[in-house]
């Protein structure tokens, strides 16, 4: 290999890695604008926690839904149920685990949409 | 070395930094799927705080709301729920939610900065951009301390009715006082205003820096408006903004101020 080759290839691989930890570490790219289903799994639990505690009061199944599906597109009932197992493994209070289990009982209680186009 | 020899080495480099930061920046860039409510858009971030606000009305538990409302580093959080309340009761949202809402702004104007008293039992974890594992935050369970709320069942009366006549006012308005039996202040009461074309409604509470128990709604001039509190049976008729005189004998118009209390229960 000539040295011209070596040198090039020397200032490829170190501009790559400066580039990289420019990118990744010193400057990444910022996401400012998030959506509520990126929230990381403890605040998300918090997030579920206080939509139990706001059905508890209000007493709004509706709106308690509607807060759940800013969450992503699972049935509302399955993002309860993940919120309750984490709150069981991080030692939740009881009346917390109350809250949340009331709102997955309502929940399940809600019958399912009819399928369009059935017999 | 000669000059020549550092091209291929600069060449190199610059190659090399494009690379890297074209597949640091467009093809793999850092993902951040274990956001804080804090990176929210403002949109989610309102409803994030109507959310800690109905699950205060619910719970009472100040230092937890506290706990959840410091993610954001609101300066004035007070303010913050307030200028919330109003908007959202501007959106038609529902009154429970406008309620609580206006309790937690409130509550929050009774207090120093909540972001200096965030409760030592609950563990809020810092915004982390990188990911990372999954930091607990643990939800204590709610000490004994209660939503400010009006006894059950009774209802306000009219305590006093005065003219107001200041003209440092920016509008003629309605100001109402609304305190239970023992003379405190009480936030995210309904007071209902009528006229003859429309009628509209606002909460006590909205804005603490004037006391939690108040509320005021601005009177257009020639209009005559009936002011009642919400589930209370006695409505104030012919409200309107009368003529009072300034310094300098000019004509400007006054305010009422409405002071309601709850009876004593027998």
């Amino acid at each position: 290999m000539s040295s011209t080759t070596f040198r090039l290839i020397a200032g490829l691989i170190i501009g790559l890695i400066v580039g990289l930890i420019y990118g990744w570490v010193l400057r990444p790219v910022e996401y400012v604008d998030t959506a509520p289903d990126t929230l990381r799994e403890d605040y998300r639990a918090d997030y579920v926690l206080m939509v139990a505690e706001a059905y508890a009061g209000d007493g709004d199944l509706d709106l308690a839904q509607i807060r759940l599906a800013a969450l992503g597109p699972q049935p509302p009932v399955d993002i309860v149920v993940e919120a309750i197992d984490y709150a069981v493994k991080q030692n939740f209070s009881r009346p917390d685990l109350e809250t949340l289990n009331r709102l997955a009982i309502q929940l399940r209680s809600i019958p399912p949409s009819p399928e369009i186009g059935g017999p | 070395m000669k000059r020549e020899d550092w091209l291929p080495i600069l060449m190199g480099l610059v190659i090399g930094l494009a690379i890297g930061l074209y597949y640091s920046w467009v093809i793999n860039p850092v993902e951040f799927v274990e956001t804080s409510p804090a990176s929210m858009r403002d949109d989610f971030k309102a409803d994030y705080l109507a959310l800690i606000a109905s699950a205060y009305a619910y719970s009472g538990d100040l230092p937890r709301a506290e706990a959840r409302i410091a993610i954001f580093q609101e300066p004035n959080p007070a303010i913050t729920f307030s200028q919330l309340a109003q908007k959202r009761l501007a959106m038609g949202r529902p009154q429970s939610e406008t309620r609580a809402i206006a309790l937690m702004a409130a509550a929050l104007g009774d207090r120093p900065t909540p972001m200096a008293s965030v409760s030592s039992q609950t563990k809020v974890v810092s915004p982390s951009p990188i990911k990372t594992t999954p930091t607990l935050t643990r939800t204590p369970p709610p000490p004994p301390t209660r939503t400010p709320s009006p006894t059950p069942g009774a209802p306000f009366e009219l305590l006093d009715q005065e003219k107001v006549c200041d003209p440092d006012l920016y509008a003629p308005l309605i100001q109402v006082v609304v305190i239970d039996a023992a003379g405190r202040a009480v936030p995210g009461v309904e007071i209902l205003v009528v006229w003859d074309t429309g009628q509209d409604h606002f909460f006590t509470g909205l804005k603490p820096e004037l006391g939690l128990g108040y509320g005021d709604f601005a009177m257009t001039e020639g209009v005559i408006y009936t002011v009642q509190v919400v589930k209370s049976e006695s409505p104030i008729t012919g409200l309107t903004a009368e003529d009072c005189f300034g310094d300098g004998d000019e004509l400007f118009p006054g305010s009422w101020l409405l002071t309601f209390q709850q009876p004593e229960l027998p």
